[in-house]
């Protein structure tokens, strides 16, 4: 691929990116989220459409216009999300496509000895015939990468393949690449991981903001070495001056875990501190931090969470209001906003229960209530009775900060409180965070944006896949520092799960 | 220039209805009411052969379609809130037999419950009510606790719950035949003007009962808020379960308010085919009347509405000698025709 350049609107996503793989060679692409990685593969693969620049296949330049196209080349994109289909057996995943028939009949006969033939050729121990549904995750992955070679792929696209598998099933997917690589497929690996770009990549590309900014041998450098091309060199510096004295202990987890998404956890937030908890995608913070507001696992957790000193062991939701704890998820879309309802509505749902005058809505309460959140917040808007669909990112966002404000929690938790809105908003966030930790709040974010840690948070956890690895704070909270942890760079080998 | 004048007015008024048919979820129904209503003048003006004779007409038929209609009616209202907050039940038609079934072994002046205990008067009929509401309170909670804490689907549930209440019900009742009170028959059936048109005062009173609860209570908002999109609303501290069993209770009682009714009406109830039917007319009065089938949007007076419109509809069929069997096909036409509307809207 040679200078490829793509963009939305005004955002260049992808400007003059060269990237290369040689057959037999697996190569990984690297960069922080939103670096260009998907846009590039995506590119690759036929699902989006370059602006300019070329791709060439053995030397012969091509053009993909859908993913067929792609495929028919030889390019196999494996997406995060797998595409098979539980229901059906694996030899009927691998021809989905194109079913072979005899007549009007499958010729299952035919697609279960091409499927056992592939399988021999790559060492792999399935049966042909079970369903997808009683495979392992790994296995899913591996039925889906031979599903590509079925249709003669010379080159596999793998996106974050490892997230969601456990250690065995990944070196069950990596000794499969080892076999691969030896018949002369190029794979190109995307992973936050650098651990594993250490153990299986031959080579690397990094990408950031658009731009191609380092590539090489991976036996020429270190995850150290990798970090800093991730973030850059540039270091900045915007980190809090104000600090304030901390009050009383508020929310303190000892030993929490849940037996998948995180083990061992244990942490503390006084009154007016603003802590970070950070780290890649599929680290499990959102997942922790959801038990402790009672939104996930109902309950079935171990250890201890114990609010302003008292435990507390949290069911539910509304236990978790009661408590005085407010959760702000992520992905305001499918998790917070009230698509039906009137701005209003959303702004109050929360304490609605509260705001009674004889079993009926104290509508003047209500009213006061929102309109002082929308004052504080600086919410812009039409008329309070409008939907909450009616207004910008940002907004919105407020909107559900709002609701939870009215509540007047003790301990605020944000998960991803900056997502889908626009750098303004971002930085009124990020003064309104500060300011309700002057007011004695107890905050915890939730991010894996490094700058939006530094910028917020008085102290940050870093976590990697499901472990606590880290604690930064004052002059150690860099970018290189949260990275470096993040990618699992500190642990060992063995305590790489 | 005169002419551009006349344009502009008239783009006024269509781009005022416009945005009326597209903003305001009521303002379709009340439209198509109105339609429907226009052509029921029409009707009953060729049937009755003079303008002046219509009035005559157009009033016994309201009467009737509101009297008629007021058991479907409450049990609508019901179903209404039960759809907003993304669920359905089923099982309304067979719960109101149950519950006529309770009714009248309590109030039956031989061999009912309360008589044998020596109740009898005003006294008998109050608390037969209020019993009768309770369990249909309790019916209501069943299907709410199978919904919420046995993660059912509400269709499936409300489906098994459905048979159970109509099939333990006729098994019970097999030789059980007994009459009602005449003063109990007097809370529906008295006349006042020479005419019975107490339901439809029980019933207009329960809608604006519901529609309070529905637009001024905590409860009315989280029903909205569960059913246009139960996550955020557990993340926003709702105690989800408990707010979808007591709406369920909710339909409960509506069934029992009905039943109550229909026995004081009627008189008695055939067990075998009572409130058979009735789910699918409270379900299509709900859909006429602007309520999304997916949850979230919904109004009560909308389901009021809805079953007026249902109402003058098989009356007009009717007055105009459509056969019996072809009602329902248009019936069915209809409800199709209104969530093609409402489809348009949200697209």
């Amino acid at each position: 691929m040679e200078k490829i350049n793509k963009s939305f609107g005004a955002n260049n996503v992808l400007q003059d990116v060269d990237f290369k793989l040689s057959t037999g060679e697996i190569c990984a692409l690297l960069g922080e989220n939103g670096a260009g990685k998907s846009t590039l593969m995506n590119i690759l693969g036929g699902v989006l459409p370059a602006d300019s620049g070329s791709i060439s296949l053995d030397g012969q330049v091509q053009s993909f216009a859908s993913p067929v196209d792609s495929l028919d080349a030889g390019i196999g994109f494996i997406h995060q999300e797998l595409n098979l289909i539980n229901d059906l057996t694996i030899y009927e995943n691998m021809f989905l496509t194109h079913l072979p028939k005899k007549r009007v009949f499958l010729d299952a006969k035919r697609m279960q000895e091409k499927t056992r033939e592939l399988f021999q050729r790559m060492n792999i121990d399935l049966d042909p015939c079970a369903m997808v549904r009683t495979l392992d995750a790994s296995y899913k992955q591996i039925v889906e990468i031979c599903r590509a070679l079925m249709q003669d792929a010379s080159i596999i696209i793998m996106d974050e393949p490892t997230t969601s598998l456990t250690e065995p099933e990944i070196q069950r997917v990596f000794a499969m690449m080892r076999t691969l690589k030896e018949q002369g497929v190029g794979i190109i690996f995307i992973s936050h991981k650098l651990g594993e770009v250490m153990e299986i990549c031959d080579r690397f590309t990094v990408l950031r903001d658009g731009r191609m900014v380092a590539e090489g041998k991976v036996a020429e450098t270190t995850t150290k070495q990798l970090a800093a091309y991730m973030v850059g060199h540039e270091v900045l510096s915007d980190t809090n001056a104000e600090k304030c004295d901390y009050g009383e202990e508020m929310l303190r987890l000892e030993n929490l875990s849940d037996g998948v998404h995180f083990h061992d956890i244990s942490l503390s937030v006084r009154q007016g501190e603003v802590l970070g908890v950070t780290g890649l995608l599929g680290d499990g913070r959102s997942e922790l931090f959801q038990t402790v507001f009672g939104a996930m696992n109902g309950g079935k957790y171990t250890g201890r969470i114990c609010l302003a000193g008292k435990e507390v062991h949290m069911h539910n939701t509304h236990q978790a209001l009661d408590s005085g704890l407010a959760y702000l998820p992520r992905n305001r879309k499918e998790n917070a906003i009230l698509k039906d309802m009137s701005i209003l509505d959303n702004g109050s749902i929360v304490y609605l229960p509260r705001m009674k005058k004889r079993g009926f809505i104290d509508q003047a309460m209500q009213e006061r209530l929102f309109a002082k959140q929308v004052d504080d917040l600086r919410i812009k808007m039409g008329d309070r009775k409008d939907l909450i669909t009616s207004l910008s990112g940002g907004n919105q966002q407020k909107v559900v900060l709002a609701k939870w404000l009215i509540s007047d929690p003790k301990v605020l938790i944000l998960d991803n409180p900056t997502q889908g809105v626009d750098v303004g908003a971002k930085e009124e966030i990020y003064t309104i965070i500060r300011r309700l930790a002057a007011q004695g709040v107890a905050i915890v974010v939730l991010s894996s944006e490094a700058q939006e840690i530094m910028r917020v948070c008085d102290r940050s956890l870093v976590m990697f896949h499901g472990r606590q690895v880290g604690e930064v704070s004052g002059e150690d909270m860099n970018e290189h520092n949260i990275m470096y942890l993040a990618t699992g760079g500190n642990q060992k080998e063995s305590e790489r799960v | 220039m005169e002419k551009r004048r006349l344009e502009d007015n008239q783009s006024g008024a269509i781009s005022w209805f416009k945005e009326n048919w597209s903003n305001n979820a009521l303002f379709s129904t009340v439209f198509a009411l109105v339609v429907m209503v226009l052509i029921q003048c029409v009707v009953m003006w060729v049937n009755a052969g003079s303008f002046g004779g219509m009035f005559g007409k157009m009033g016994m038929a309201w009467l009737n379609i509101l009297r008629n209609n007021a058991y479907q009616g409450v049990i609508a209202l019901g179903m209404c809130f039960i759809i907003i907050s993304g669920g359905i039940d089923l099982s309304v038609g067979s719960m109101l037999c149950a519950l006529g079934a309770i009714l009248m072994y309590l109030l039956a002046p031989s061999n009912g419950l309360l008589a044998s205990l020596g109740i009898t008067g005003p006294l008998a009929y109050v608390l037969a009510i209020l019993l009768t509401i309770l369990a249909g309170y309790l019916f209501g909670q069943l299907n709410g606790a199978l919904i919420a804490y046995g993660k059912l689907p509400p269709f499936i549930a409300t489906l098994g719950t459905m048979k159970v209440f109509r099939s333990v019900t006729q098994q019970l009742t097999k030789q059980f035949n007994p009459e009602i009170p005449a003063g109990f028959k007097l809370i529906a059936s008295a006349k006042v003007g020479g005419q019975v048109v107490l339901p439809i005062l029980y019933w207009v009173i329960i809608v604006i009962i519901m529609h309070i609860v529905f637009t001024r209570t905590a409860f009315g908002r989280q029903t909205i808020a569960i059913g246009s999109n139960e996550r955020a609303a557990k993340l926003s501290g709702i105690n989800v379960n408990s707010v979808k069993r007591r709406i369920y209770a909710l339909g409960g009682v509506m069934c029992a308010i009905a039943a109550v009714i229909y026995i004081a009406r009627i008189g008695s109830m055939d067990f075998a085919n009572a409130g058979n039917g009735y789910e699918m007319d409270a379900i299509a009065a709900v859909i006429v009347g602007g309520t999304a089938m997916s949850g979230g949007r919904g109004s009560l007076i909308g389901a009021f509405l809805g079953m007026l419109i249902i109402g003058v509809m098989n009356n007009i069929l009717n007055t105009v000698g459509v056969p019996t069997f072809l009602c329902d096909a248009v019936k069915g036409l209809i409800i199709i025709f209104a969530v093609l509307l409402q489809k348009k809207e949200s697209a």
